[in-house]
């Protein structure tokens, strides 16, 4: 019976360990390394580290480029997550019912989130080429001098964040046809009986039936908004005037431009604290506040 | 009120063309860009159509750059890597969900601590470690360090517990092995999970850029995301060749939209699946 239990403890190591080595080699290895050099003064080619406390936190917060950069990562989460979830309903809600070619259309939209993001990225920065582009080529239509687009720190990210909600806004809109999908008939039935509208029905019953979708699209956006960094590196590497540099440009201009290793690691703790504390919260409110 | 209806309808339906028309466009104009000349490109107001398309742009892009190269390197590499997870991810989901062994619990709460860090986070000691590692600008480094994937374990897990543990047990009875459970009974019934699997994983390691291009500076190891960076840089310093650039990315884009086409109804399934997989 001992020899069994040895065995088979053996064979669940042999099923696991191709994941988990590879995971504690690059994930939780990785993890603890960042916090341990974000107590450390090190410019990557000297041998030594200095211990250094606390200090390059007390820097980080005494930094005007930090509190830019978080400034930056804050609008580009609500700037970004907030028209895809409003598109993508909007989206879903007119494709939900059947309609010649739906299947055409729900296609075409969907497609800008299966390419690569450095190759639309690219194309974005010819449609926002201030002299003949496309952007400003219809703005001209309607009278206006045109934008340009990423050289004007007042654009700049609205530029990046239109690319990015352009991106996605399909991927939400598949997530919630399947959500309105779900919503059962006979509520719908129900309030059209005790006279609802068509703008009431959507108000009452799926609008909150839908809520488990939204909420999960809202983590989900937010922390690929904290991450998001091809299209900021394509269209304005952070510039101009750092008004495009959100947190994770920060960090990597920081240890790869300036090779201040100690600084850049706090700031990706910042980072990764943000994220752990949305997980945390989806965890918490996903229990109690929505329907499932 | 039939009038009306009807009146509703083709508003309706002229407002999702006209809104899948936007979103498509900027595919267009990369296409109509990439077939106009230098002086029709700088033309304004802009034609909608190139008065005179030059097809060879395309042959003469691919050329300009190693983009045969840049797109077999991103090939074999996510072929590479969607292997590996299909194992990896089968066999960890298989421990979690059908065997008992004592760092279970352990290794649960490692997967969801892990799923919780950002992966750009630890992006600077991951170099430092395939640094000391050796495996700076290698395939293998560019492989190993992409080769498991939590988002797969969970999704993987997910279609396993879905499975009828009669099944399971039947198979226990007849004295087969985990593994042979593992390949002949669970997986078959768990094809979908695969795919979608296979092709997310895919995509996502084929439009990679950040990382690869973190951990690799030998051109001949780039994967096409970065190529086609390097060449729309050099472009730049070189006078902007639009055309040339428009038609690179255009064939950048273009074999993800055909798998795309081809495999719509798996990969509009992963939405409920992987839904699903994140709330386990």
């Amino acid at each position: 019976m001992r020899k069994n239990n040895f065995a088979e403890e053996g064979k669940a190591l042999l099923f696991t360990l191709p994941a988990m080595i590879p995971l504690a080699l690059f994930w939780f290895f990785p993890l603890a390394y960042v916090i341990y050099l974000s107590f450390m003064e090190w410019d990557f080619m000297s041998p030594d580290k200095l211990f250094v406390g606390l200090d390059n936190y007390r820097e980080m917060f005494a930094d005007p480029a930090f509190f830019q950069s978080l400034r930056v990562s804050v609008l580009f989460c609500l700037g970004s997550v907030l028209p895809i979830i409003a598109i993508g309903l909007g989206l879903a809600l007119l494709l939900t019912s059947k309609i010649k070619g739906g299947a055409v259309y729900r296609t075409l939209i969907f497609s800008p989130w299966v390419t690569p993001t450095v190759a639309v990225s690219i194309v974005w920065s010819w449609i926002y080429e201030p002299e003949v582009g496309l952007a400003n080529s219809v703005l001209k239509m309607f009278g206006s001098d045109g934008i340009r687009w990423l050289e004007d720190p007042n654009w700049a990210l609205v530029g990046i964040l239109l690319v990015t909600i352009w991106k996605s806004a399909g991927w939400a809109m598949i997530f919630y046809l399947v959500a309105i999908r779900n919503v059962p008939n006979d509520l719908k039935e129900a309030a059209e009986l005790d006279g609802a509208g068509v703008w009431r029905k959507f108000l009452n019953v799926t609008l909150p039936l839908i809520s488990p979708t939204t909420f999960f699209l809202i983590i989900v956006q937010m922390v690929q908004a904290l991450q998001a960094y091809d299209q900021i590196n394509v269209l304005t590497q952070g510039g101009p005037a750092g008004s495009t540099r959100t947190l994770l440009y920060l960090y990597y201009q920081s240890a790869f431009t300036s090779f201040q290793i100690g600084q850049a690691s706090a700031v990706a703790i910042t980072l990764v604290v943000g994220c752990v504390l949305l997980s945390l919260a989806s965890g918490l409110v996903g229990r109690r506040a929505v329907h499932y | 009120m039939t009038v009306w209806r009807k009146l509703g309808g083709s508003a309706h339906y002229a407002i999702v063309a006209a809104l899948a028309v936007l979103m498509a466009f900027p595919f267009y104009w990369m296409v109509t860009s990439a077939l106009k000349t230098n002086d029709e490109i700088w033309q304004f107001p802009p034609t909608l159509w190139p008065h005179d398309p030059l097809w060879h742009n395309f042959a003469d892009a691919w050329v300009a750059a190693p983009f045969a190269r840049y797109m077999l390197n991103s090939i074999f590499v996510a072929a590479a890597i969607v292997v590996i997870q299909v194992i990896n991810s089968g066999m960890m989901a298989y421990a979690l969900t059908h065997m008992k062994f004592r760092l279970k619990g352990v290794f649960t709460s490692l997967i969801l601590i892990g799923y919780m860090i950002p992966a750009t986070a630890v992006y600077l000691p991951g170099y430092i470690i395939l640094g000391k590692l050796h495996l700076l600008d290698t395939y293998g480094g560019l492989i190993l360090s992409n080769c498991v994937s939590i988002f797969s374990i969970f999704l993987i897990r997910q279609a396993f517990l879905q499975v009828s543990h009669e099944m399971i047990e039947a198979g226990q009875i007849d004295g087969a092995s985990h593994f042979r459970i593992l390949w002949t009974i669970l997986i078959p019934l768990t094809r979908a999970s695969f795919a979608v699997l296979a092709l997310i994983t895919f995509i996502e390691q084929y439009n990679n850029y950040f990382w690869p291009m973190l951990i690799t500076k030998d051109p001949n190891l780039q994967l096409v995301s970065a190529g086609l960076r390097s060449f729309f840089v050099e472009g730049g310093a070189y006078g902007l060749k639009w055309p040339l650039i428009m038609a690179a990315s255009a064939f950048t884009i273009a074999p993800l939209l055909v798998i795309f086409v081809l495999t719509q109804k798996t990969i509009i399934q992963s939405v409920n699946l992987s839904a699903g997989a994140s709330k386990g």
